[in-house]
């Protein structure tokens, strides 16, 4: 299952890697203003961006991060990260389909890195799905 | 070392991500209104707050509403069909109805062709209406039905129906669309804006500085400057 982890910690990078990029975007105003030569995001400049105060983006990168963390942790043999991994990454997967709702229906707009980021969470959902027997018919 | 492996490639992916994180925030282009509250010191000296920089004069007289000698000036330099602009405009309106004669507002069109094809011809439809007293009027409808128009090829006639439906003399206001008083008058906010280092929108000024986009986009946030700022007119 080892292997399994490994993935699920390569996975979370790209989700960090993701996550770090539309925080600086967001913090800095970099696409969230309009400007002459780059279009500006209406998801990123929407109320549903910030949660109290704090960019959504950033509490992503802190989530991924902690994906990370607990993969990382699992792969060296620690249970209570296996454990803990499971319901987290359940939890990302429903706020990004919560995310994605708003985006089709609400705001209608799409943005490139918010959907990047949910088919990271799709794809941490299955490996880690794998990874603790859950599934075994998804096994090759 | 088997043991403390996993920590230190924790550790390492931590200092990474904040490490990029930094960088990242270091190289994004100077446009950003987060620089102008950063400590990073200004051509003319190093202060933290930017120094106030009057810019060349706009188009006169200003499009305002509120008192001339209000403690908070607002000046906000907007396009039409930019939709944080369209996000920012309840929070205005908000913010007048919050402080009443505290405040005065000025909007300035800074109209972002070509990336927004409707923007021009909704500044010009509201300055028309302007020309008849009420481009507050038009701003509102404007702004208010953004969704409704942005999407379309053809705007014009949507806001030949705003002119109508706010009382406007129809065929004056076609007229003024296309006259050169118009285009003047939009070309002095843009310039006045360009003098300022507007390079996007929306940007506002609080009393000649500029509100970091952050702040500005949050009601709560933009009521305590304003609260500010006022306070301090006080002593």
């Amino acid at each position: 299952m080892k292997k399994f982890y490994a993935i699920t910690a390569l996975l979370s990078l790209l989700g960090l890697a993701d996550a770090i990029y539309l925080t600086v975007e967001h913090v800095t105003g970099q696409s969230v203003k309009c400007t002459i030569i780059s279009g500006c995001s209406e998801v990123l400049s929407s109320p549903y961006a910030v949660v109290a105060g704090v960019p959504l983006a950033m509490i992503g990168a802190a989530a991924y991060f902690a994906v990370f963390a607990l993969a990382t942790l699992a792969a060296f043999g620690y249970r209570i990260a296996a454990t803990l991994l499971m319901p987290l990454v359940v939890a990302m997967f429903l706020v990004s389909l919560w995310l994605i709702y708003l985006q089709a229906f609400v705001i209608r707009e799409f943005c490139q890195y918010c959907l990047f980021s949910a088919a990271v969470t799709v794809g941490l959902l299955v490996v880690v799905l794998i990874a603790r027997r859950r599934v075994r018919y998804l096994l090759p | 070392m088997k043991r403390i492996l996993p920590f230190l490639l924790i550790l390492a992916v931590l200092g990474a991500a904040l490490g990029s994180a930094w960088y990242l925030t270091r190289s994004m282009p100077a446009s950003t209104p987060a620089n102008s509250a950063s400590a990073s010191p200004d051509p003319q000296g190093a202060t933290t707050q930017p120094v106030a920089n009057k810019g060349v004069p706009g188009a006169e007289p200003a499009n305002t509403r509120g008192p001339a000698n209000a403690p908070a000036q607002l000046e906000e330099f907007g396009d039409f069909q930019c939709p944080p602009c369209g996000i920012f405009h309840p929070i205005l309106e908000q913010m007048e109805q919050e402080f009443g004669d505290k405040l005065r507002v000025t909007f300035r069109e800074f109209p972002l062709v070509p990336a927004h094809r409707h923007a021009l011809i909704a500044a010009s439809a509201a300055e028309a209406a302007g020309a008849q007293g009420k481009f507050w009027e038009m701003h509102k409808m404007i702004f208010d039905h953004q969704k409704d128009w942005k999407d379309s090829f053809d705007s014009r006639p949507t806001f030949e129906g705003y002119a109508k439906e706010i009382g406007l003399d129809v065929e004056r206001y076609k007229r003024d669309l296309e006259s050169d008083a118009i285009a003047q008058r939009i070309f002095l906010d843009g310039k006045r804006g360009y003098s300022l280092g507007v390079k996007g929108t929306p940007t506002l000024f609080l009393n000649d500085r500029e509100v970091p986009f952050e702040t500005l986009i949050q009601a709560d946030k933009l009521r305590v400057v304003i609260q500010k700022e006022i306070e301090s007119a006080r002593k």
